[in-house]
């Protein structure tokens, strides 16, 4: 059996990527892009994002009306595509790119001669090209899908809409090819930065603004622990580039004891920048709001791609995860937990795009599971099958959307395979929905799931056994959720009721040109549709993609989180990965049946439930609870933004009257004050001009009598303080 | 001799002029072409410098006298920090006054020659190499202000004005007492007084000062600078006056006019006073640390948008700050790259205010709103400048925050770093919250200024009328005003290289020079050596109770530097003179007197 200890060892090993160790010095100069033999067009992927971008902004300045910028978008990022996969052909060994210098200081001479390099440079192995290539790949699709999404806004909003889903694609690429941890948080803001944009897309709906706002600010908290964890990377090994990094790390073995808190806190900085972009415990509150966005923006962002940075990250600094012994385990719970939390949640949601955005969390917590309990294999092959089965189901949320007038709520929309022109929605949403729950040997997300529980049992950890439970408990929700939202939508008698916005933009004029206007329903055409097949296909073919995943892994920087499997004694029970296929299968198809009795052959059952629970005082909280998600946005109101609030409030209070008015306003009226006091004497009576003329002359008198003795103690006084 | 610092003083000066002379209607034209010949001029002036771009010496120097008597002269000099101010300076002003054109109406010339006035003084601070000169320039940069505040400005314009003159006057005076006291205590060492007011000499000079006088130096030089920065608690003069003052004053103000307190800690309190800095730096960096944290919450409840920003560059100076007491090369390009970073951003946010104010007259967040809907290219502009300011990294504001926070994080005492420091994490922990907070409120203010429902302030008020003129979304002018500042921001964000190369040899060469490392080591020894409760910062006066407890010093430490470690012997090992003695006999009769001789000791 794997223990964690023994991962660390094996973790120490596989991270120079099998490069002659070399002495490092603080500062020595890393092998720049000549020396590591590079492909200089690697940097095309960066540059067609950037292209793009421009694009968009001079057809916004132009203010052109067709969608024009939809297919340069597209086209842009298909050439990035294209470029990802031209690079993972050739690819044999983990080299640097460098484009140019970034910020690049150096200093002091000969032996302390330091330097800060972070350039502009692109680390590419295995990891980063996995990454890359579904980044790009569903990058480009769900733009095409978008052309056809965001047709209502032509000329409005059409052209901001392609320039934010440009500038997130080269943030992330930034994100995921930097050579180092600058790089790496320039993609990291850029993403939150794209996130923000496309959030608020609908920026005159205040709700939308707010989700943005609020986006990036819990998102600046995370980025925080990452930018200390960078300094402290930096404090501790005198680089911060990877190759740099990992040979350092390599010659220094576990410096767990030797580098004291300095090394052991770095593990715990990523972890929070993690939690933070990529949703967990306890920030991610962001996410579920952040669904006011575009559809597209939900499916591309904020479930494909961007949240799964934090897992690129841990993943990228897998060496340095080990840095303490509690690290790995620490994110295990928090993974756990979350996948747990949001699940619970997800249950008890009705619009259809928030329980998704729940389940988001929840697979990410999945994710974040397997990170901790060392199989980053498993996580990065949960990241590859959720990101396109979840791109599925958003994506078909958004078609529901865009046909329904905005319609979510799964009690105003049922029956939608039997209505013409839906039924590649309705099948593919079901695809994705078995992907989500697991659904036993058919589906890309059984597999992936699965492989995270095992380690959960197989790896030695604190309480990684009952975190293997949570996660059994979690898949049995997720099932349940999952089917309730198909079963509710997609199955039973055909009902359907409009929503009353236009995507949300209420006051964008569209109304008449286009499908809206009068209360019908409006199926997708083609970009969509064939968007939606591609990408269910991508998650089926994802099946048959686990041993090269493992491959990609195993050779990258997170390659000492790929488990050895060893054989196990003692029959069927006692070797999780004997009995996990068994037990997981049973698991989902309970939650599949019970959606399946609650939610389609028995509906008034599910209210029954619902309101028996609620007519006990003694369970009635339940459901509540449930429903306001655990009331944590108002606790995390109470406790952290209204005590701030107040602070603010207070430091402004102090500086207008205590600081400026009292200080410094009463300061300067001293002089006024004292020449009012001293007003009296000027009274134009002659007798007591004498008797201040009289005491003057005294005090003069004394002044030069005393004169020596005066100087004297004044020079006694400035000597002491020399 | 080079002409080069002369003529940028002088052509703003002399370009005052004509306006004058000529009608109020061309007062605006002049201007727009004295500021844009000038900003040429020193275009040229920084491809002549050439070669002390990077060797980290000063150049230009232009030697002219003045009241030789007494060793006062106009000498002029340039290193690359004072050229990259000087051409903020100059960059900052065509668009300082372009941006002027609709906002005023009334009094033109005057107005148009101030700000020329203004900047000669500017300039004049930067170039500097005489103190007497780089005084009266510093303070001769409160007079222009004054009167466009005092007649341009808003409601609270007298108040304001006031405020302004006599708080940062005060401060300055007790920085020119600290500065007199320097130079007549270097002529009492020299017997002369002909280089005394050369400030390469004095800095020298004071150097070797003990570290009781360099205590109460950098007392008495802290009072004006951080006034100027400004540094909490001596603050609250610049929400009053950015508030009030003109737009093209509030960018001029934040863009320069602060610069003005930081490059004073630049150029005098760092290499004049090491073992004082070394002192104080964690005191001074605590200042730093919640000048950030509470300025930053100050501007979240604010409704006032260009009260907002104003605070705000209270809490970015802070970083700028913290920055320069990081003690490492690190920190001081962060810094000097913070103070350019800072007047592009602020300067720009400041003009998109006024452009917004130009059209409603209101700056209160609740009562505009929504102007993404109506002005779509400001909105843009305003969303890019606050990303710039919040420090989203590509923009210029990430780079130099980035630096600013990593020096400090690693400015701790270990013994391996070439430069020592005096912070460590706490303060870039601290400081670091500062990154959320600005987040916060800047998105906040452009979620109820850009986004959100249309707000405009109701009609009827009878004033608002008069924007005719303005077209609804910013004119060709206001554009061309933005892009030069926005296009700086993406240069400076992508290319830092382009300052820190430059920057590398002169912020290396200030504390090599001023014996950083030592001195800082040094204290790091005396902390050790005594209580390890005490606290940072606490007055050296008394350390002369402390006795120094040499089984408790490291083994590594000598007989020698044992004694650098008594008080008021100093880094140099020395004992050096009290002051007491400087007050005794050997005063080398002052041209003038500045004290009263007493007794004959």
């Amino acid at each position: 059996m794997n223990t964690i200890t023994n991962l660390l060892t094996v973790a120490s090993m596989a991270a120079p990527d099998g490069e002659p160790a070399k002495a490092f010095a603080l500062g020595e100069v890393v092998p720049e892009a000549g020396a590591a033999g590079g492909p200089g067009w690697a940097g095309l992927i960066l540059l067609f994002p950037i292209l793009s971008l421009i694009a968009c902004g001079v057809f916004a300045a132009l203010r052109v009306r067709s969608k024009l910028p939809a297919f340069t978008t597209v086209g842009f990022l298909g050439a990035s595509f294209a470029t990802t996969v031209a690079l993972y052909l050739g690819h044999e060994q983990p080299y640097v790119v460098h484009l140019f210098d970034w910020i690049n200081l150096s200093w002091g001479e000969g032996a302390t001669a330091t330097t800060f390099a972070a350039n502009f440079a692109l680390y590419v192995d295995t990891l980063t090209l996995l990454w890359m290539l579904f980044v790009t790949g569903l990058g480009t699709l769900i733009a095409l899908y978008a052309s056809e999404y965001m047709e209502p806004d032509l000329g409005v909003g059409y052209s901001r809409f392609f320039a934010g889903v440009s500038i997130f694609l080269f943030a992330m690429s930034c994100l995921v090819m930097g050579d180092n941890l600058v790089l790496l948080y320039l993609g990291w803001e850029g993403v939150g930065f794209a996130s923000y944009m496309l959030i608020g897309y609908y920026y005159t709906r205040p709700a939308a603004v707010a989700a943005a706002k609020k986006a990036f600010i819990v998102n600046r908290i995370g980025d925080l622990g990452l930018a200390l964890g960078i300094y402290l990377t930096w404090h501790a090994y005198g680089t911060v580039e990877y190759e740099a990094l990992f040979r350092a790390f390599a010659e220094g073995g576990l410096a767990t004891e030797a580098g004291g808190w300095q090394t052991a806190a770095i593990p715990y900085l990523f972890m929070i920048g993690a939690f933070g972009k990529s949703a967990q415990l306890p920030l991610y509150v962001w996410l579920p709001d952040a669904m006011e966005g575009p559809t597209p923006v939900s499916a591309l962002i904020h479930a494909a791609t961007m949240v799964t940075a934090g897992v690129y990250l841990l993943c990228r600094v897998y060496p340095l995860m080990t840095l303490h012994p509690a690290a790995l385990p620490t994110v295990a719970w928090v993974g756990g937990l979350t996948a747990l939390l949001a699940a619970t949640i997800g249950m008890a949601q009705y619009d259809i795009k928030r329980i998704m955005a729940y389940s988001t969390v929840s697979q990410l917590g999945y994710m974040f599971l397997g990170v901790g309990v060392a199989t980053t294999y498993a996580a990065a092959y949960h990241v590859f099958t959720h990101a396109f089965f979840k791109a599925v189901l958003f994506l078909t949320c958004g078609a529901i959307m865009h046909g329904f007038a905005g319609q979510l709520d799964l009690r105003r929309l049922s029956g939608l395979r039997q209505m013409p022109g839906w039924r590649i929605v309705s099948y593919t949403m079901l695809y994705g929905c078995l992907c989500l729950a697991g659904f036993p040997y058919l589906t890309s997300g059984f597999f992936s799931k699965d492989k995270i529980m095992i380690e959960a049992f197989v790896t030695e950890g604190p309480g990684f056994r009952a975190l293997g439970v949570i996660a059994l408990v979690t898949a049995l929700l997720t099932a349940y959720y999952t089917f309730r939202v198909w079963f509710r939508v997609c199955a039973g008698p055909k009902h359907y009721e409009m929503g009353d916005d236009h995507h949300g933009a209420d006051d964008h004029a569209h109304g008449d040109d286009h499908g809206h206007g009068h209360h019908e329903p409006h199926p997708p055409r083609l970009a969509i549709n064939s968007v939606l097949v591609i990408i269910t296909a991508m998650a089926a073919v994802a099946i048959f993609l686990a041993p090269w995943l493992k491959d990609m892994v195993k050779s990258s920087s997170a390659g000492g989180g790929v488990p050895v499997v060893a054989g196990h004694e003692g029959g069927f029970w006692a070797d999780p990965h004997q009995w996990m296929p068994l037990v997981a299968s049973l698991t989902t198809l309970l939650g599949i049946g019970i959606a399946a009795y609650l939610h389609l052959l028995n509906r008034p059952a599910a209210d029954r439930l619902r309101s028996g629970l609620l007519a006990s005082p003694a369970t009635r909280w339940l459901p509540v609870a449930m429903e306001r998600k655990w009331y944590v946005d108002e606790v995390y109101h109470a406790i952290v933004r209204a005590p701030l609030w107040v602070l603010g409030k207070a430091m402004w209070a102090v500086d207008r009257w205590l600081l400026d008015g009292f200080v410094v306003d009463g300061t300067a009226s001293l002089p006024r004050r004292l020449g009012r006091s001293f007003q009296p004497l000027q009274n134009g009576l002659l007798q007591s001009y004498a008797v201040s003329m009289a005491g003057g002359v005294a005090l003069v008198a004394l002044l030069v009598l005393y004169m020596p003795e005066l100087l004297e103690a004044l020079r006694g006084f400035r000597g002491g303080e020399g | 001799m080079d002409p080069m610092p002369i003529l940028l003083i002088l052509l703003p000066l002399l370009g005052a002029i004509p306006i004058a002379f000529l009608p109020s209607e061309r007062a605006k034209w002049i201007a727009t072409a004295v500021t844009s010949v000038t900003f040429a001029v020193s275009v040229i002036a920084a491809m002549r410098f050439g070669a002390k771009w990077t060797d980290g010496t000063f150049g230009f120097l232009a030697e002219i006298g003045w009241l030789e008597t007494v060793g006062v002269t106009l000498n002029m000099h340039a290193d690359s920090v004072s050229m990259m101010l000087v051409l903020l300076t100059t960059f900052l002003m065509p668009l300082c006054v372009i941006g002027s054109f609709s906002a005023i109406t009334t009094r033109q010339k005057e107005y148009y020659a101030w700000l020329l006035i203004l900047q000669a003084a500017m300039t004049g601070v930067f170039f500097a190499k005489d103190l007497i000169f780089f005084y009266v320039c510093f303070e001769f940069t409160l007079v222009p202000m004054f009167f466009l505040i005092a007649l341009y400005g808003g409601d609270n314009r007298s108040a304001a004005s006031i405020k302004f003159f006599l708080y940062t006057f005060t401060g300055s005076l007790i920085t020119l007492a600290a500065l007199l006291w320097t130079a007549w205590s270097y002529a009492d060492a020299a017997g002369s007084w002909a280089m005394a007011f050369d400030i390469p000499t004095l800095t020298e000079h004071a150097r070797t000062l003990p570290l009781a006088t360099q205590s109460w130096l950098l007392l008495g030089l802290m009072a004006g600078f951080a006034v100027k920065v400004p540094l909490f608690p001596v603050h609250t003069w610049l929400p009053l006056a950015h508030t009030e003052a003109p737009t093209a004053g509030s960018v001029i103000l934040a863009g320069v006019l602060l610069k003005l307190g930081t490059y004073g800690i630049y150029r005098f309190v760092l290499p004049m006073l090491p073992d004082a800095v070394a002192a104080y730096a964690p005191a001074l960096g605590v200042l730093a640390v919640i000048a950030i944290l509470y300025a930053a919450l100050i501007c979240w409840v604010q409704d006032d948008v260009k009260k907002l920003v104003a605070y705000s560059s209270v809490s970015h100076l802070g970083f700028c700050v913290l920055g320069l007491f990081a003690l490492n090369p690190m920190g001081l390009q962060g810094s000097v790259l913070y103070m350019i970073n800072h007047g592009l951003s602020t300067g720009a946010l400041f003009l998109l205010i006024g452009m917004m104010y130009e059209r409603y007259h209101t700056r209160d967040m609740n009562r505009v709103g929504g102007l993404g809907k109506k002005m779509p290219v400001w909105a843009t502009f305003m969303v890019f400048f606050v990303l710039s300011s919040v420090g989203l990294p590509g923009l210029n504001g990430f780079v130099s925050e980035f630096l600013c926070l990593i020096a400090a994080f690693t400015a701790t005492g270990d013994a391996g770093l070439p430069y020592p420091g005096l912070l460590g994490p706490w303060f870039a922990a601290f400081a670091g919250l500062g990154m959320i907070l600005a987040a916060m409120y800047l998105l906040i203010m452009t979620g109820k200024v850009v986004f959100g429902p249309l707000k405009e302030p109701g009609h009827g008020h009878g004033d608002h009328e008069d924007h005719g003129a303005l077209p609804a979304d910013l004119s060709p002018r206001e554009i061309g005003v933005l892009v030069p500042l926005a296009v700086l921001c993406v240069v400076f964000g992508l290319q830092p290289t382009v300052l820190t190369d430059r920057l590398e040899q002169p912020v290396e060469r200030l504390l090599v020079d001023a014996g950083y490392p030592d001195a800082v080591r040094a204290e790091l020894q005396r902390r050790a050596g005594e209580t390890p409760a005490r606290m940072a910062g606490d007055r050296p006066a008394a350390e002369t109770a402390a006795v120094p407890t040499p089984t408790e010093v490291p083994a590594n430490v000598d007989a020698d530097a044992d004694a650098a470690t008594i008080p008021g012997a100093g880094a140099t090992g020395a004992p050096d003179p009290t002051d007491l003695a400087l007050i005794d006999g050997r005063i080398p009769a002052p041209p003038f007197e500045l004290v009263k001789e007493p007794v004959d000791g």
